[in-house]
């Protein structure tokens, strides 16, 4: 759906994207991260020709950005950055008239605005101007707007910037009924989401691409040591023996609740040590509470491979 | 065509949902009331060269019109589109650059004719008033309508350029009073340099001095010169407009 081969984009002075290159397969759902800056907002307004790049091609539903760009551009949604809309207008009529630009008339445009006006949950402020709406309201106007010409393809430049939590949940559930159905190429700075949704993660960094996997693999390579929680009773000198097990790197005492004894263990990077604490644990007859594995989050992956 | 036709609707309909076209259209009847009057007293003082429709034209009152339509129009057509940020919404839609500049142009255009119309019945509500006493030569009456017409088509297309240059509307406003206001006095400083220049450098100056071809248009006569040079620096301007928007694609 999306092939960005060797993508540059420079500006006098500076490189906003730099040799890029990737590919989204129809159906996918892709999230765009990196820290601000990085060329995300950049590498989508020349995937939707609102600029041009440098050097290096880019293919839209196989056709070229900047030589076919109508083409292109008819078959994709583009939501910008802050979801700008024209504040003079009507929500249904803005709907109409952005239908009617993207080739929609007569019958199929009106069913097409009633579709994404349910969608996106609108039909109730249909009448409103655009100016009186709440913040949440103008990005699932915008969210509209991208869908109403039924495109292939959606890019979403933040879509969930500026939300409450209960918008953002909205909005992640909007895409996750698009899931398989759509393909989608979105960019965000709430990394939950992206675990949630995406199916991919290109994670962007001073215009080149760092990483480019699932979700789950990113964080299952990254080099960060994982930590395990155990809060055990009925012994003595747990560090002593825990100690002993292969791929154990740290012990810290937490704390102690009574008879129970919290201790977090940090250790070795893909390596996975519970089945061999809870044999420990049934020689030395101890008591388990816990014993928890917390995975390093994509957060962790963020901050490692963008930290300057 | 269709694209094109769907963006001048909106066009034209965001015009009248901000007070700009009702505050212009009534500001410029009000002011062509003043003109139309002040050439009235100036035929009721004795027999005159000229009529009432070139007294009309001369009028201070018209000038005063005349300056701060374009402005208004146009400042308005691209800044506001920058500003809000929907000049990335408009232009990643399947439209083409000149759809969108024509659209704009030809609907500030559209709403410059408009504005004059209103002023056109003083001319025919007078002469039925006076039962056909006053002479209204219709021949100048409609060549300085054309030539208000073409002038517009220049001034608008100046002001579509100053606006497509900027996101702020007050700078558009500015710039595009500067270039309808510097064209204006190109045309007028030889008045005031008096005989001190050569003959023929005037007779130059004649070609695009506006206040020149109000004088031969109120006389009823149809020079097509003025009219072939509005309309191409109207072009001119469009043009310019084009590349400023098509700037940000430019592979360099």
């Amino acid at each position: 759906m999306i092939d960005v081969q060797n993508l540059t984009k420079s500006y006098v002075g500076k490189t906003a994207v730099d040799g890029l290159s990737f590919k989204v397969e129809p159906g996918e759902v892709v999230g765009f991260l990196g820290p601000n800056g990085a060329g995300k907002s950049t590498t989508m307004r020349i995937l939707t020709g609102f600029l041009s790049p440098t050097s290096g091609t880019a293919r839209v539903n196989g056709f070229d950005v900047f030589h076919q760009s109508i083409d292109a551009r008819r078959s994709l949604g583009y939501m910008p950055e802050n979801a700008p809309l024209y504040m003079d207008m009507r929500v249904k009529e803005y709907l109409q008239f952005r239908g009617a630009l993207k080739g929609l008339g007569g019958s199929l445009l009106r069913k097409r605005v009633g579709e994404v006006m349910d969608a996106c949950a609108l039909t109730e402020v249909r009448r409103k101007i655009i100016a009186n709406l709440s913040k949440g309201f103008r990005q699932r106007v915008a969210l509209a707007d991208a869908l109403v010409g039924k495109p292939p393809l959606l890019i979403l430049d933040e879509p969930t910037n500026g939300l409450d939590p209960n918008q953002i949940r909205h909005v992640r559930e909007l895409l996750l009924a698009f899931k398989g159905r759509q393909t989608i190429l979105l960019s965000t700075h709430i990394l939950s989401q992206v675990e949630q949704t995406c199916d991919r993660v290109l994670l962007l960094h001073q215009g080149k691409l760092r990483a480019d996997d699932t979700p789950q693999n990113l964080v299952r390579k990254l080099r960060a040591a994982s930590d395990l929680h155990l809060e055990v009773s009925g012994g003595t000198g747990y560090e002593e023996h825990l100690a002993k097990v292969t791929g154990v790197r740290k012990i810290t005492a937490e704390r102690q609740e009574g008879n129970w004894s919290h201790f977090t263990l940090r250790i070795e990077a893909r390596t996975d040590i519970r089945e061999a604490i809870f044999d420990l644990a049934l020689k030395n007859r101890w008591q388990i509470r816990e014993l928890r594995r917390e995975l390093p989050s994509l957060e962790d992956v963020f901050v490692e491979l963008t930290h300057v | 065509m269709r694209t094109f036709f769907i963006l001048l609707t909106r066009e034209l309909r965001s015009f009248f949902y901000s007070p700009v076209a009702y505050v212009v259209i009534a500001l410029v009847m009000i002011i062509n009331g003043f003109s139309f009057r002040a050439a009235v007293a100036i035929l009721e003082r004795g027999p005159q060269q000229g009529s009432l429709v070139s007294w009309t034209f001369h009028s201070q009152w018209f000038w005063l019109s005349y300056f701060f339509i374009f402005p208004l129009l146009t400042m308005r057509l691209f800044a506001e589109e920058r500003k809000l940020g929907t000049f990335e919404t408009l232009f990643t839609a399947p439209v083409r650059t000149w759809q969108v500049v024509w659209s704009k142009y030809l609907a500030s255009v559209v709403l410059y004719c408009l504005i004059w119309i209103p002023s056109l019945a003083n001319f025919f509500i007078f002469e039925s008033m006076t039962a056909g006493a006053t002479e209204i030569p219709h021949g100048s009456l409609y060549g300085i309508y054309l030539l208000i017409f073409v002038m517009g088509l220049f001034n608008l297309a100046a002001g579509c350029f100053a606006s497509a240059l900027t996101s702020n509307q007050i700078v558009a406003a500015v710039l595009s009073f500067t270039i309808s206001l510097m064209h204006y006095l190109l045309g007028v400083f030889v008045l005031y340099l008096g005989n001190r220049i050569p003959e023929k450098f005037v007779e130059l100056v004649h070609y695009i001095a506006t206040v020149e071809h109000i004088r031969v248009f109120t006389y009823g006569l149809l020079d097509s010169r003025p009219i072939a040079y509005y309309v191409s620096l109207a072009f001119f301007f469009i043009v310019g407009t084009h590349q400023v928007l098509e700037f940000r694609r430019w592979r360099v």
